[in-house]
């Protein structure tokens, strides 16, 4: 029913994809933050600062990490890259560090940021109280209630948690919020976006945050392991993980690119957050991308049991990266995942998050699926560690447990 | 076409006042009779908006008003039908038109604009469209006799200002506040000087819109030099007490609330 729209972004466009759709009262920030991205971000001193802080406060480089255990169930042999080992627990420190420089750096005296798990607002808590920052972060009052722990973590940090009540109370209307806020507030406020998605510049400016993942994994690969991977493999929310790993791989065309998207409860179900094989062009939190809507425009609910993937956007590279081929798009269900995440744990002694648990469930059915050749070699993002989500594996799944018990021990 | 009632109401007045409508608050039926009411108190002048889940340039009171009519299932096509019953109703009356991008292009913009004017708009302002992102739907408003009107803020320069004027055919929509819509007493000093700083500097009519609610404030907007101003959270709030005063019926409550909001405000204008 609905007609495609002919439209070109004029300002960080991905193809058709990317751009600013936002208020005219939002471009003076815009403008303000694209040129401290052209100016501070490229400057020696930045990077200079960047690399120490992400080296002697977030522990890069994280370790690359071969699964022998996991690799021989999988038929495959399978690398982690461990940002589950990184300050804060996952990959979201990376991004912090540099847009918390950046901000101090233009003078920005307050940051605010959107969670929706609570792990992008956690690392905005840790850099904000690092850096001395007024820390005000905006959460759907579900999420509040749903990632109580993290919650707690970002208070602890001095931060403000401000439950969004409003909407579907997830983590689009706090990014409304947090959009909401800066409008009215940018002069002394710097808004820390989390992940690769919102209005230019923000898509570039959180991935080239994130390259260094990618960098780094490289170069531990060609220096342990040799040639180039089959395949590299991570799992898409907003994307900024993925694209922080593939990015160092885009120009070889060897290297498969494959990002896992949350499947929830089945593509059929209409309960996921698929929205690169699931979604229609549209406009979303600034961007134009791959958007979960209804034939109106209206934005749907997204469904996963991974939090961090529970979005209805994604990043807008991602959607380009599909549509030139250049990356694959697969997913996998909530119960795959929950597996994945099972099987890890006992097989490697990783617990990870259920985000990356998603391409660990992928790379279970790779060889069946007939994408790879038994043996290929692949390197997986861990971009998180588990911690966070024991207390939904246990409301949830806790009866795996109790039934695996005599093989597997209680979980305390 | 109705672009020319724009024009028109332009060319008879110096002064309109404006109500803010969400299409379908609290129900389609409702929120027709509360446009009929407006008009009936002396509006010269509509703008309606489209509900949307997701409005990022609105504070609470039209966040909840999206809500309400979104309960009611005021979809597009619902909001159009609306719209085409004030038109026939009061078709010299201009319907100028607020939408969030994120509809327009689901509907196709070609589309969309055709069936805007079809339903008796005479503009379309689409506030989470920059203008530099905005160019290929003002060519399809142009070819289809859509007005088309640009936001600017208190802190758009001068220069961008008179950019954004020389290309819209309908109004600049200035912002009184920088932030989101929601009614703020007191500052009438504040905005008739930024006011008359954009309205001095520009050919198109400028209006006034985000957070006006009283008598003294939309005076001093059109001493400052703007043509329309715009009420739209105060109004709101009013349909908001209306709603939460008891079983909806026919709508009585509200239209008391609304009418007892609006009618003091449409006393600004000088007979």
């Amino acid at each position: 029913m609905s007609q495609e729209s002919i439209l070109s972004p004029r300002k960080g466009a991905f193809g058709a994809y990317g751009g600013r759709y936002v208020s005219e009262l939002l471009v003076p920030a815009l403008n303000e933050l694209e040129e401290a991205r052209r100016t501070i971000v490229r400057s020696s001193a930045f990077k200079k600062e960047f690399r120490g802080m992400l080296r002697d406060w977030a522990g890069r480089p994280t370790a690359l990490t071969y699964a022998p255990n996991f690799s021989k169930l999988c038929n495959l042999h399978v690398y982690l890259k461990r940002e589950d080992l990184l300050h804060g627990g996952a990959h979201k420190t990376n991004n912090v560090v540099g847009q918390g420089i950046l901000a101090k750096r233009m003078g920005k005296t307050r940051i605010i940021a959107e969670t929706g798990a609570g792990q992008h607002g956690v690392a905005t808590a840790m850099i904000g109280a690092r850096m001395g920052f007024e820390t005000v972060v905006y959460m759907g009052a579900r999420d509040v209630e749903r990632q109580a722990p993290n919650v707690k973590r970002m208070q602890l940090c001095g931060c403000t948690v401000v439950p969004v009540t409003t909407g579907s109370q997830t983590l689009k209307d706090a990014i409304n919020e947090a959009l909401r806020d800066w409008t009215a507030n940018l002069g002394n406020t710097h808004y820390l976006l989390g992940t690769v998605c919102g209005p230019d510049p923000f898509p570039r400016l959180v991935r080239d945050f994130h390259r260094v993942i990618g960098k780094e994994a490289r170069a531990q690969w060609a220096e342990s392991v040799g040639d180039l991977p089959r395949a590299v493999v991570a799992c898409v929310g907003g994307g900024s993980n993925a694209l922080g790993i593939f990015k160092a791989f885009v120009k070889d065309a060897g290297v498969d690119l494959v990002g896992v998207e949350p499947g929830g409860h089945g593509l059929e179900s209409g309960a996921h957050g698929a929205t690169l094989l699931r979604g229609t062009p549209g406009l979303l939190h600034g961007a134009r991308t791959s958007v979960l809507q209804d034939e109106f425009g209206q934005i749907l609910e997204p469904h996963s049991v991974a939090a961090g993937l529970d979005y209805p956007g994604v990043g807008p590279e991602h959607a380009y990266l599909r549509d030139t081929g250049r990356a694959r798009y697969t997913s996998v269900t909530d119960d795959e995942a929950i597996e994945a995440f099972e099987i890890l744990a006992r097989t490697e002694g990783i617990i990870p998050a259920f985000e990356p648990a998603h391409a660990f469930a992928y790379l279970m059915k790779a060889v069946a699926l007939g994408d790879y050749e038994a043996g290929a070699k692949i390197l997986v993002n861990c971009s998180g560690r588990g911690d966070k989500d024991l207390d939904t594996y246990r409301k949830l799944y806790g009866h795996r447990l109790a039934g695996a018990g005599a093989k597997m021990g209680p979980l305390s | 076409m109705s672009r020319a009632n724009l024009a028109a109401a332009f060319a008879a007045s110096n002064q309109h006042v404006s109500p803010f409508l969400v299409l379908g608050d609290p129900t389609p039926e409702i929120s027709f009779q509360l446009a009929k009411a407006a008009i009936e108190l002396g509006a010269t002048m509509l703008e309606v908006g489209i509900a949307f889940g997701d409005p990022s340039a609105d504070g609470l009171a039209i966040q909840r008003a999206n809500l309400r009519a979104m309960n009611a299932k005021a979809t597009t096509p619902v909001a159009f039908s609306i719209m085409k019953r004030i038109h026939a109703a009061f078709p010299t009356i201009p319907m100028n038109l607020l939408v969030y991008g994120n509809l327009v292009h689901a509907a196709g913009f070609e589309r969309f604009a055709r069936e805007a004017v079809e339903s008796g708009a005479s503009s379309l302002l689409v506030p989470d469209l920059m203008f530099e992102e905005g160019e290929e739907l003002r060519a399809v408003c142009k070819t289809v006799g859509l007005g088309h009107a640009e936001l600017v803020g208190p802190l758009s320069e001068p220069k961008r200002i008179r950019k954004l004027a020389a290309a819209v055919d309908a109004y600049l929509y200035l912002v009184a506040f920088q932030g989101v819509t929601g009614a703020r007493t007191g500052a009438a000093d504040s905005i008739r000087e930024l006011v008359h700083r954009t309205a001095s500097g520009v050919e198109v009519p400028v209006c006034v819109g985000f957070g006006l609610s009283t008598r003294e404030q939309i005076a001093a907007v059109f001493e400052a030099g703007a043509r329309v101003a715009v009420v739209g959270s105060y109004l709101a709030t009013a349909i908001e007490a209306g709603v939460n005063a008891g079983p909806l019926g026919d709508g009585a409550q509200v239209l008391a609330k609304f009418r007892a909001a609006f009618a003091p405000l449409v006393g600004a204008v000088a007979q």
